[in-house]
């Protein structure tokens, strides 16, 4: 036994030759037979084989496929050469098995998938961003011509599927929304705290703890979290429904999947993210307030006693207001992406991702936006 | 010869519904059986049992002349080595290419690497009937047919002694499903494979298999070639045999007995 596959090649006669096979040609000894091709091509060099007879013999302990596609490769070799082959000494089934592979002997270069040139990755790439673009103006559009209707006739909207998202979307997202809004005032307030302590301006932890969350942080934050935890997971289900035909059969029914899966999305994130801003920027003062009371002697009731003489109503409105253009921009990015999924697994992943980074990038942009349009204003 | 697997006393539930239950089934060398039964019998259960992709409730589980449930981890992937799965659905791995998803098992269990690799999965790829050209192409760029027979050359990547189809021609045309019986066939001859194969296609029954294993009343019912279980009068076995679409068959096979490929 595991005896290695050997070939010797007798020329006895004139024109018979005697190919003589031993040992296990299979797939344990795949280092002997690709070996194998080399010793033999070494064998029949400098001879002329057309119109030789090769009777192939000798007792194989084993052959599996791989051995069998080698001893193919030999036979077929051969009868290019011009050789004659006899197989018939060996036992029916090997004989089969080295028949069915010579018939569909693969091509001695595997093939290889087009590789691209760097201009026509480029060039790929553009039209890729280009198409992205307007694919991302056709959904506005489809949302503005579906959604002013459902806006005249406000009793088609499935509100059933818009307080399930709100569940999901909002009530869900209370503990992480909370949690990450009060550690942030925290560090907010111990950097603030910091510096205005070398002055003795520590009651101004409350200016910079309270503007900052209120009008920046605040929507901010939640934005963020949501665009990651709520915006992936529509492009996450969307996709994977495109992938499952669900979307296709629910067309099939005669059901829109813009009107029972994208608006319900859209209208509960634009419900839930100016609530939980108002959370978060709850969170944010209670932890601004915790640093502000055990590290820099401003009590509580100092804290939340000057509270609104720094901030007013404006103050919350300015940063509450952005809240639905983050939900509309994030919900809209999260589906419009699992909506152009196609193909397989691979591609709902890669959506997933590309939502998260460019929900998370309009969010910031937008904020930008919104600060020099306010600055311009005069807030 | 010992047969390839053995099933004793088999027992497979959900919470409490039972669908197998002191089930019995030997499959003997070098055939190929087709495991039959109606909607919800446990055929696919069956097979994953099989394939030791489910521990079973009760019951022993013989692979090779070796207890499978009881043999250690190292064993078990020897096991798994010699037998060969092809999923309902193909279940290709969608991230690579046909011949990345043949490469895959060689890759994982033999030390072949390089070009000999690359020929080795290109040989399967054309044995289970795929043009070459397809072998650079990724799964969604594939038809039905041809999903089924990329998972065809995934599973005989490591030349199997146990092949285990599910359904392997739902979904196909007549024309295609027969073509991958006759392939099915080719490779049982040439391979020396024992194949089972769940299915509800009557041409596979009837002309591409040895033997039905006809699955109802929790256990295997019948075990015989499917001109004698139409012969039998349980209940069962005359709904599906005798039932106006199988009947043609029975009668095909009556006037021309030498018609099932099945004597080799």
């Amino acid at each position: 036994m595991n005896a290695p596959p050997r070939v010797a090649l007798d020329r006895g006669d004139e024109d018979v030759w005697h190919l003589h096979l031993t040992g296990e040609w299979t797939l344990a000894q795949s280092d002997a037979l690709s070996a194998i091709d080399r010793s033999l091509s070494a064998g029949f060099s400098g001879s002329d084989e057309s119109g030789m007879t090769v009777r192939v013999e000798g007792e194989l302990d084993a052959l599996d496929s791989a051995g069998a596609l080698r001893l193919a490769r030999i036979v077929d070799h051969l009868e290019q050469a011009g050789a004659s082959v006899d197989l018939g000494e060996l036992p029916q089934r090997q004989r089969n098995l080295i028949e069915l592979l010579k018939g569909r002997l693969p091509p001695p270069k595997a093939p290889r998938p087009p590789r691209e040139g760097v201009l026509a990755k480029i060039g790929r790439a553009s039209v890729a961003k280009f198409t992205e673009g307007n694919a991302f103006l056709a959904f506005i559009g489809e949302l503005v011509v579906r959604g002013g209707k459902l806006i005249a006739f406000p009793w088609r909207i499935r509100w059933r599927e818009v307080v399930a998202e709100i569940e999901a979307a909002g009530l869900r997202a209370l503990g992480i929304v909370g949690l990450l809004s009060f550690l942030v005032g925290m560090v907010m307030a111990y950097q603030a705290g910091a510096t205005l302590a070398d002055f003795g301006a520590n009651i101004l932890i409350v200016n910079l703890v309270a503007i900052i969350t209120l009008r920046e942080m605040g929507p901010l934050l939640t934005a963020i979290i949501v665009a990651g935890r709520t915006g992936s997971s529509y492009t996450a289900q969307l996709g994977t429904m495109r992938i499952t035909e669900e979307i296709d059969a629910l067309r099939s029914i005669g059901i829109s999947p813009f009107d029972i899966l994208i608006l319900p999305k859209i209208i509960a994130l634009m419900v839930v993210l100016p609530l939980l801003t108002v959370f978060a920027n709850l969170m944010g003062l209670l932890g601004g307030a915790v640093v502000a009371a055990y590290s820099f002697d401003v009590s509580f009731s100092v804290y939340f006693d000057r509270l609104p003489e720094v901030v007013d109503l404006t103050t919350l409105m300015l940063g509450l207001i952005k809240t639905p253009v983050f939900a509309i921009a994030i919900a809209l990015v999260g589906c419009m992406q699992g909506m152009r999924v196609a193909g397989s697994a691979l591609a709902v992943g890669r959506a997933t991702t590309v939502s998260v980074v460019q929900a998370t990038f309009l969010v910031i942009v937008i904020d930008a936006a919104f600060s020099v349009l306010f600055n311009l204003m005069g807030y | 010869m010992a047969p390839v697997a053995r099933l004793i006393g088999i027992r497979n539930c959900f919470g409490k519904e039972c669908v197998h239950e002191d089930l019995d089934l030997e499959l003997p060398p070098g055939r190929i059986i087709s495991l039959v039964g109606g909607s919800g019998s446990g055929k696919t259960v069956l097979l994953r049992t099989l394939s030791m992709l489910r521990h079973p409730d009760a019951g022993q589980l013989e692979l090779f002349g070796e207890n499978a449930l009881e043999v250690g981890e190292r064993a078990q992937r020897d096991l798994r080595r010699r037998i060969g799965l092809l999923f309902q659905g193909g279940a290709l791995f969608t991230a690579l290419t046909v011949l990345e998803n043949v490469m895959l098992p060689l890759r994982e269990h033999t030390s072949i690497r390089g070009r000999w690799l690359e020929e080795l999965a290109m040989s399967k790829v054309l044995l289970a009937g795929l043009p070459a050209d397809s072998a650079v192409k990724y799964p969604a760029e594939l038809s039905g047919g041809m999903v089924k027979r990329a998972a065809l050359a995934r599973a005989l990547a490591l030349d199997p002694r146990l092949l285990i189809l599910d359904e392997p021609t739902s979904g196909l045309d007549p024309i295609a499903a027969a073509g991958f019986d006759d392939l099915i066939r080719e490779l049982t001859d040439s391979l020396g494979l024992t194949v089972i194969q769940a299915t509800h296609d009557l041409d596979s029954i009837w002309r591409g298999s040895d033997a039905v294993a006809f699955l109802a009343r929790k256990r295997v019912l019948a075990f015989a070639p499917a001109a004698d279980l139409a012969q039998r009068d349980e209940p069962e076995l005359i709904a599906y045999f005798r039932g106006s679409r199988s009947a043609e068959y029975a009668k095909l096979e009556a006037s021309q007995p030498g018609t099932n490929r099945g004597s080799t």
